[in-house]
């Protein structure tokens, strides 16, 4: 392919020293959009591919240069608070470039490939070092594959390790053409019974796990990607069901997926911010972390699902009830993923 | 309960036997305890002796308001020697000698703690400065006068330039060398040097200051006799059998060294302290980065002997223990003074462990890892101050070890030191120094910092690293209003106001700037004015230093001095820089930013307006003033046209730095980075920045991003450090690598704690630390710190008093530090939470 046509990407954000997404340290493309919409979704900002407007109200200082440059007149200052009406917001970004504290801000802009690879170049000595590399995420990267590809063939070029993570909902052509460029795949089944996974995310799960049948398909024959990482979020009466990790692990083991982990990813609820500024109702709120003792119970459960007990291991934040001794973090404090 | 659940998790010591946890427990109940090491002054009894060394205490704002308070009450204070008639017509570094001699061996008293392992206790004392009548009457008017040293950098310091003096320690002694050899080895080289002397020559001062130092040179000898006997009396009347033991064979050991070489390691670590204690005594300043260098290096001969002959490893590393309590009780000298028992942090006996050995091979050795289990076993504890250098063959079972420190502190109890860069930097000075035959490929490994970070080669080399301490932004101030203060001074005590002076270069006026570019030519005019002033300045207190304060016994240990027969304080070390630290440097980028960017590029304000808003200290600006925090590009995200603007900051003033001597010693000026406190005390002297920073608002810390402007975390904070320095290049300094600050670079990064929460995180926490050698600067320190522990502590600061944070090129207790900083810091954290 001749690269005469810049291709872009919506990106969301470019995480760097990301040590949560795959192996070593890594930089993380959060690209825009994508096919779900789980009902807790960690990163709501993501979701819709179009920009949206956020205004964190800590960082506002009441100026309202905001309000008078926008041509939509999608904003307003009501006791202390900026409205944005979302209806008439179209994001164009008048008022984000006048807005002095960066108390507004469009998630969500078109940039270059060659723009993200340079950036992401520059962690290089970090990634050789750790192991690591890059890891691209959403949103539903993709949703974007042709920029996806372009990203991760230049790369590889750079021999840089990459990981796709990814929520199984692509078309299977679009995967085919991207696995020659990927190291990992970073895959989520979130629930495995479908009803429950439609209820959830919006969309049914058999395409989820018929992708990842045929993406372990391509793996066995062509080596390539060389790892799978199969992830789980445990979301507190959602997807918190023994039946649920005993599900997926049977799915796991028989269908021989051989991922070389399995990762139970504890909810957490650092994303409320996320929801106020983007002015949508979240039904998580109210939940508190989940508690280590629970973590354990279900680290134990997918243990004994049938998979390999050494891939199951959990991430994130959790709540220690008890004071254990010698143990750093205790009475209700809590650590960050 | 809360509390207490807190307290947990601050750092315990560990392991620690019986005796050395008396001792340590001893140390920290402060005041209440029967013995310290508080100073005691001493005078000759003429009515014009004094005892007070102010210049010493230049670089120390804090201390300007009592200047005069501890110079009489010192005084006052001060017990009576009896000097021998003739006492005033010898030369002033030979009565130095004789005076610190006498002191030291018959007056001082000698006493030893319950089960300590070395002797030498009381080392804190103001000596007197053994002037005449006449000396005392030129340096008076040197000081005092009109135009005198207290004058120039009292204006210097109040007009925000920062501060500069010529100060006490920031050296490593050739202790390597006096083990090795013995003081009788070192008194035989001076006694050589004299007698080669021409008779005339002996008449001059370079006779006179090669009889100090061999007066000097006998010092060590007979005190250690005193401590001999008293072990020996102590062993008559000890019953418990051990004990007995123990100090005999201290009284043995105390016969044969530091006089005799040391074959032991007891010997080694008992004739080390004794030689560095007295390098205090001599300076009458307690711990001022007079550092021991490579000591797992010098002092492995000895332990692996000791080893080898039997000695148990643990008792080793219980020698070391006492060794390490010993250089805590420097911060006796001042006991009573403050909340803290005197513990200020504010001291750096700093220790170097592993790094580079001959022919980039990695010289960790056993001693290395014992010195470890010792901190690990002892922390939290100040003193010494260990630096661990790292490079590309580091062994992972030293990372491992680190990293398992790291995770278990509240802050890492060591800094890190990168020996690729700080190699670098030292090759740069060897070639504009001229000092290419004394540092060069085939000993450049054997640099080691001093204080906190400051690179400099070991026994023959003072490169004053914290003489001289530049606020770079003070010269962007003086191009915004061309070359005149934006504010006027007003004397917080007497109330009196200065009129605005033409003080800088008349650069033009700003309002009627069309270009970015004039406004940078008026900045690197400005730049070049305010090192030149620095210049000036440190002048005045080093030229008193060089002819009044001689320093003989420091000077025996310094290679140099005895062959040229001059002072170190003189100049005589081989190796002589003295070093600007620049501070303010990224408040100072990120203002040239902030004004290209608001005035010039985007054109928000006028310069007009910009210069009201800054004169208003903002008031009335803030959309401008939130505008320049928020919009305006920064330094230190690893945009390369920030960083740009970094390296063009950077080149400009190290250039300029470089251009300078000093007329009275010789010494060329040299950069570094190291901003101790200063970023936090003259954010209240210097007026608002362009870059948002309300005047009474904290500067930038040495060479770290502005605070909350680090929002893209460690991997580029790094980027950019490595950046301004130079980088990597085809014809670096040394190998590709650049480095623009031989000195060295204060540079810290917080880390929540959950970042090394498990042994995978920990072994990405390695990587970036490998990844830091490539991109990063020259030393680097890690905070691993928890904000919630850290409002605690602030609510109830008893329950916290052995808390360590690392602020700036040291480690300080939390409820040391003022409320402000204190408040930082925990805003630092906390914005790394999110």
């Amino acid at each position: 392919m001749t690269e005469k046509n810049t291709i872009y990407g919506r990106l969301l954000e470019i995480q760097r020293m990301s040590t949560e997404d795959g192996p070593g340290i890594r930089t993380t493309v959060f690209l825009k959009g994508c096919y779900l919409s789980c009902i807790w979704c960690h990163n709501p900002e993501s979701i819709s591919f179009k920009p949206q407007l956020q205004w964190l109200k800590s960082n506002c200082i009441s100026c309202r240069s905001c309000v008078s440059v926008c041509p939509n007149q999608a904003l307003s200052f009501i006791e202390d608070e900026i409205i944005i009406n979302r209806i008439f917001c179209k994001a164009d970004g008048e008022c984000t470039e006048e807005c002095p504290s960066g108390a507004l801000e469009l998630m969500g802009k078109d940039v270059s490939v060659d723009e993200v690879v340079k950036e992401v170049l520059k962690d290089k000595s970090f990634f050789e070092k750790s192991g690591g590399g890059v890891t691209l995420s959403g949103g539903e990267p993709i949703m974007q594959h042709e920029f996806a590809l372009t990203f991760f063939k230049k790369i590889k070029e750079n021999g840089i390790h990459t990981a796709l993570d990814t929520c199984g909902l692509g078309i299977p052509a679009a995967y085919e053409k991207i696995l020659p460029y990927t190291d990992l795949i970073l895959y989520d089944i979130k629930e495995i019974d479908p009803e429950k996974h439609k209820q959830f995310t919006g969309i049914s799960n058999e395409k989820v796990l018929e992708n990842l049948k045929l993406i372990s398909d391509w793996m066995n024959i062509n080596h390539s990607p060389k790892e799978l990482w199969i992830r789980t979020p445990i979301i507190p009466d959602a997807t918190d069901t023994d039946e649920n990790l005993l599900g997926i692990g049977k799915f796991i083991y028989e269908n021989e997926l051989h991922p070389t982990r399995w990762e139970l990813c504890a909810f957490n609820n650092l994303c409320n911010d996320k929801y106020l500024r983007l002015g949508i109702p979240w039904l998580f709120k109210k939940h508190d972390l989940l508690e280590s003792e629970k973590m354990e119970h279900f680290l134990k459960t997918a243990k004994n699902s049938g998979v390999d007990k050494q891939i199951v291991l959990s991430t994130g934040p959790v709540k220690f009830l008890k004071n254990k001794p010698n143990e750093p973090h205790e009475n209700e404090t809590t650590f960050q993923c | 309960m809360e509390t207490l659940s807190q307290i947990q998790k601050i750092k315990e010591p560990k392991k620690l036997s019986q005796r050395i946890k008396w001792l340590r427990d001893y140390y920290f109940s402060g005041v209440s305890r029967k013995w310290n090491n508080e100073f005691f002054p001493w005078t000759t009894g003429a009515p014009w002796d004094i005892q007070y060394d102010e210049i010493t205490y230049y670089i120390v704002p804090e201390t300007y308001p009592f200047l005069e308070t501890f110079k009489s009450s010192i005084k006052q204070a001060s017990r009576k020697v009896d000097i021998p008639h003739d006492f005033y017509s010898l030369s002033l570094p030979e009565r130095k000698a004789w005076f610190l001699k006498e002191t030291m061996v018959n007056y001082v008293p000698q006493e030893l703690l319950p089960g300590d392992l070395i002797a030498g206790g009381r080392f804190n004392m103001m000596t007197s400065m053994c002037w005449t009548e006449q000396e005392t009457k030129e340096v008076n008017q040197l000081i005092y006068g009109k135009k005198g040293s207290r004058a120039k950098m009292k204006w210097f310091h109040d007009h925000g330039y920062g501060n500069s003096g010529a100060t006490s320690g920031h050296i490593i002694p050739g202790y390597e060398k006096a083990l090795n050899i013995g003081w009788k080895g070192i008194h035989g080289e001076i006694k050589n040097f004299y007698e080669a002397l021409t008779a005339e020559e002996k008449e001059s001062s370079r006779g006179a200051q090669l009889r100090a130092m061999m007066t000097a040179s006998t010092l060590p000898r007979e005190l250690a006799q005193k401590y001999s006997t008293l072990c020996i009396r102590k062993a008559a009347s000890e019953n418990e059998r051990i004990r007995k033991r123990e100090l005999l064979q201290m009284a043995e050991n105390l016969k044969k060294v530091p006089w005799e070489p040391a074959e032991t390691f007891w010997e080694a670590v008992q004739a080390l302290w004794l030689t560095h204690m007295l390098v205090m005594s001599d300076e009458n300043y307690p711990g001022p980065g007079v550092s021991f260098g490579r000591i797992d290096q010098y002092l492995f001969p000895y332990w692996q002997k000791s080893l080898s002959e039997g000695m148990d490893r643990e008792f080793g590393k219980e020698i070391l223990k006492t060794f390490w309590i010993h250089s805590n009780t420097a911060y006796d000298a001042l006991i009573r003074v403050g909340a803290n028992q005197g513990i200020t942090a504010g001291y750096g006996q700093l220790i170097t462990l592993s790094g580079m050995g001959f022919d980039m091979k990695d010289a960790t050795n056993d001693l290395t890892y014992a010195m470890l289990e010792v901190i690990d076993e002892m922390s939290p504890i100040l003193e010494p101050k260990p630096n661990v250098r790292l490079h590309r063959n580091s062994p992972e079972k030293l990372l491992d070890k680190l990293v398992e420190m790291i995770s278990g502190s509240q802050g890492a109890p060591f800094l890190l030191n990168f020996d690729e860069r700080s190699m670098a930097g030292l090759m740069r000075e060897a070639r504009i120094g001229n000092y290419e035959s004394l540092i060069n490929e085939s000993n450049l490994y054997d640099y080691a910092p001093v204080g906190c970070l400051e690179n400099t080669m070991c026994g023959n080399d003072r490169s004053g690293t914290v003489d001289n301490n530049l606020n770079l932004l003070k010269a962007v101030e003086l191009a915004l209003k061309g070359g005149k203060d934006l504010n006027v001074f007003v004397d917080p005590i007497t109330g009196r106001k200065e009129k605005i002076k033409q003080d800088g270069p008349k650069t033009g006026d700003t309002t009627k700037f069309k270009t970015w570019e004039e406004f940078k030519n008026a900045y690197v005019q400005q730049t070049k004015y305010i090192i030149e002033k620095c210049v000036d300045l440190y002048e005045v207190s080093e030229s008193i230093r060089a002819k009044y304060i001689p320093t003989p016994y420091l000077s025996c240990l310094i290679k140099g001095c005895a062959e040229k027969g001059i002072d170190v304080t003189g100049g005589g070390a081989e190796i002589g820089f003295t070093t600007i630290e620049a501070v303010t440097y990224a408040t100072t980028v990120d203002s040239l930013l902030a004004i290209k960017y608001l005035v010039f590029d985007k054109k928000v304000a006028t310069m007009k307006e910009l210069l009201m808003a800054l004169k208003s200290n903002w008031k009335g600006f803030e959309i401008l003033q939130t505008r320049a925090k928020n919009r305006a590009p920064k330094y230190g995200r690893d945009d390369d046209e920030a960083d740009k603007m970094g390296q063009f900051v950077m080149e400009l003033w190290t250039s300029e730095t470089w251009k300078h001597k000093t007329t009275s010693t010789h010494r060329r000026f040299r950069p570094g980075m190291l901003s101790w406190n200063y970023w936090v005390g003259d954010g209240y002297v210097l007026a608002a920045s362009a870059d948002g920073r309300a005047k009474g608002q904290f500067l930038s810390n040495a060479i770290c991003p502005s605070n909350g402007t680090d929002v893209k975390g460690p991997t580029s904070n790094t980027n950019s450090v490595g950046k301004v320095l130079g980088g990597r290049t085809e014809k670096g300094d040394w190998k590709d690598f650049v480095n623009l600050l031989p000195n060295g670079a204060s540079h810290t990064i917080t880390f929540n704690p959950s970042f090394l929460k498990d042994g995978e995180h920990k072994e990405k926490f390695k990587a970036f630390l490998k990844g830091y050698l490539e991109n990063g600067g020259t030393a680097l320190q890690i905070n691993i710190l928890d904000p919630d522990m850290l409002i605690e502590a602030q609510k109830h600061p008893r329950n916290f008093r052995h808390l360590l944070v690392r602020v700036t090129g040291y480690n300080a207790y939390f409820t040391s530090i003022g409320r402000e900083l204190q408040d930082e810091i925990i805003a630092r954290i906390s914005h790394e939470k999110i």
